[in-house]
């Protein structure tokens, strides 16, 4: 409820300042409902997967899909799964004033509906050789260079990378962020600041289950279930994190920010660099025993289009959490962790073959969280994407990650895992 | 003194020749729609021929052509064949100007009256670009896939030829050579660097 009320203040003030500034609406330009400020957007699948149970069942698995016992791996067995369906929204208020909102609803393994997101954008005609744009509700901070579109669906293949699969499930925040772009010349440089609220658990997935490959996203006020605890951690933590919280008092008195640096020089290419820290407080807990944690990552991005038809994206990701008080020397968590991905993409006339490959990690040095469960793991992913006609797309995609944490035994389960999904996924929109 | 008058204007006036530029990259490859301008020194350039049917498309979020020739005072249609709105603009000395076009408005249109570059550009989509050259000349146009621009029936006397693109890596973002006058048939080649394309569209959202 908090969640709730804090958003709705947060846009109401975008929308009064947007408002009140002299741009006044032509009448005429007010579209909230009508057949271009509503859109569906969802995918079926058919869905091949081995492995360990995967993490959204509450296990240490790695990917969406897998096995269902807890204490042991699974055959490779096919099975048809609901992707996801997104309404989506994007009423326009005026020229320079839209909102976004998406409900979404997602399936396997298991099924749940939701707010997704629900900001407002400002972006007024300028011409300065500064131009201001503005976001303000809940979305997710611009760290992802896979996601596209208002319902932030993956471009080019099925599942994101480990660095943006995160961000996608934990990373999300109510807040408002200023942007500005500066042509310089040649050259353009972006400069985003952003203050949110609301992102108080972030990091107790990386912490407690490590890092992981899917496409499922978090809703505002849902929970994300965590793998087996050991004993002192159970008595300390739920079995389950909501990442859209506000644990501090008060919402705004304690926010986080994020700050992202952006360079577009006159090549094909594209450079950025962002910085987040919730500034959670390590001390704070509520009532259902969640903890406020002290997350900070800096994030760095890259696009290059090595000809029309290639390109590469890459992210390096790697940062720090930190959680509980003092215990034998130690935090109950102090856990480092850091991954990266390249992706080459090759654009064909109606869609694309893209390979990923990444590298990820995670090193725990709390009194709870210990170095049972740093983790070292790597993963391929192969897909290709093709448009069918106007409303339906073809995606296939084959993954397989490994992966090594000592901190399997609490699920019965060997330390060293592998895990191959192959997806066939027809997402329409409408 | 008549003499030399006479000598002056009776015999180029009455030749005519075929002037073709050819544009290259650094590497050799032909460059296509670089916009060459032919410019007699001395004399008034030719007046260009008012023409209709002038449009910039929005189709799958890019304006199609990217670079348009027109002639100063054309009317340029913009009609929006994708399912969502876009909001053109430009704020290019040489005509501002904003449309709001929404899916079910085909088209709006722009009258251009002075010459000029026009950079196109849609609020919504930042990636979206077209450039407008609006010229005063009928010697002027885009060169074509082969990087070839050719003005038949053109007056023997010399030219200074001017290039122009988006992308290309000099002031102005232009070039100018020179053409001595002469009777026969000529080519020009023209070697140019050229940018890549910026990828300015990286913050939509």
């Amino acid at each position: 409820m908090v969640m709730v009320k804090s958003l709705v203040r947060c846009m109401a003030t975008l929308a009064f300042a947007c408002i009140v500034t002299p741009a006044v609406a032509d009448p005429g330009d007010l579209d909230l409902f009508s057949a271009e400020s509503l859109s569906l957007i969802g995918d079926v699948r058919l869905v091949g997967a081995d492995g360990e149970r995967a993490g959204s069942k509450g296990g240490f698995g790695k990917l969406r899909f897998g096995g269902d016992a807890a204490d042991k791996r699974s055959d490779f067995h096919l099975e048809p799964a609901f992707g996801e369906a997104a309404l989506v929204w994007q009423p326009r208020l005026t020229w320079g004033l839209s909102g976004t909102v998406v409900a979404l609803a997602q399936g396997g393994p298991d099924f749940e509906a939701g707010l997704s997101e629900a900001y407002l954008s400002w972006k007024p005609l300028s011409n300065s050789a500064v131009r201001l744009s503005a976001r303000a509700g809940l979305m997710w901070p611009p760290v992802s260079l896979e996601h596209s579109g208002p319902e932030w669906a993956v471009t080019n293949s099925i599942t994101p990378s480990a660095i943006n699969s995160w961000i996608g499930e934990e990373v999300k925040v109510v807040g408002g962020e200023l942007s500005a772009s500066i042509n310089a010349g040649t050259h353009k440089l972006s400069v985003t600041g952003g203050l949110f609220d609301s992102n108080d658990t972030a990091g107790a997935l990386l912490a407690f289950r490590g890092w992981a490959l899917h496409d499922r996203k978090i809703l505002l006020g849902r929970r994300q279930p965590l793998p087996p605890l050991d004993a002192f951690s159970a008595s300390i933590q739920p079995s389950f994190s909501h990442p859209t919280l506000e644990i501090d008092p008060g919402f705004f008195r304690r926010p986080g920010y994020y700050a992202k640096f952006a360079w577009d020089p006159p090549a094909s290419v594209h450079l950025e660099y962002l910085h987040y820290d919730n500034d959670g407080d390590p001390e704070m807990v509520n009532a259902d025993m969640e903890w406020g944690w002290r997350t900070r990552f800096d994030n760095v991005g890259l696009v290059a289009e090595l000809s029309p038809v290639w390109q590469v994206r890459a992210q390096g990701m790697r940062g720090t959490t930190r959680m509980g008080f003092p215990k034998n020397g130690a935090l109950w968590v102090d856990s480092r962790f850091r991954s990266a991905f390249a992706l080459l993409t090759r654009q064909f006339a109606r869609g694309s073959v893209s390979a990923r490959v990444e590298a990820f990690g995670t090193r725990n040095r709390g009194s709870a969280v210990t170095a049972l469960n740093d983790e070292d793991g790597w993963a391929v992913t192969v897909a290709a994407r093709r448009s069918l006609d106007q409303w339906l797309t073809l995606l296939v995609e084959g993954l397989h990650v490994e992966s090594r944490k000592d901190a399997r035994s609490q699920a019965m389960v060997a330390a060293q895992q592998s895990g191959t999904q192959m997806q066939l996924s027809l997402r329409a929109r409408w | 003194m008549i003499l030399l008058l006479a000598t002056f204007l009776a015999a180029p006036v009455a030749q005519a020749r075929t002037l073709s530029v050819r544009v290259t990259d650094a590497n050799g490859k032909p460059a296509r729609d670089v916009v060459v301008t032919l410019r007699p020194q001395g004399r008034p350039s030719p007046a260009p021929h008012a023409l209709t049917g002038y449009s910039i498309d929005q189709k799958n979020t890019q304006f199609h052509p990217f670079i348009s020739v027109v002639p100063v005072g054309a009317t340029v249609s913009f009609p929006n064949f994708d399912p969502f709105k876009h909001h053109v603009y430009s704020f290019s000395p040489a005509k501002p100007f904003q449309l709001k076009l929404f899916a079910k408005d085909q088209t709006r249109s722009v009258t251009f009256d002075r010459a000029g570059i026009v950079a196109v550009g849609c609020n919504i989509h930042d990636s979206m670009s077209a450039f407008i050259y609006v010229t005063d000349t009928a010697l002027t146009a885009r060169t074509h896939i082969d990087g070839r621009a050719s003005f038949p029936d053109v007056q023997s006397a010399p030219y200074t030829i001017t290039l122009w693109h988006p992308y290309l890596s000099a002031p102005g973002n232009s070039v100018i050579r020179r053409v001595a006058a002469g009777t026969s048939d000529e080519s020009e080649n023209v070697v140019v660097r050229l940018r890549p394309a910026p990828m300015h569209n990286m913050s939509a959202y």
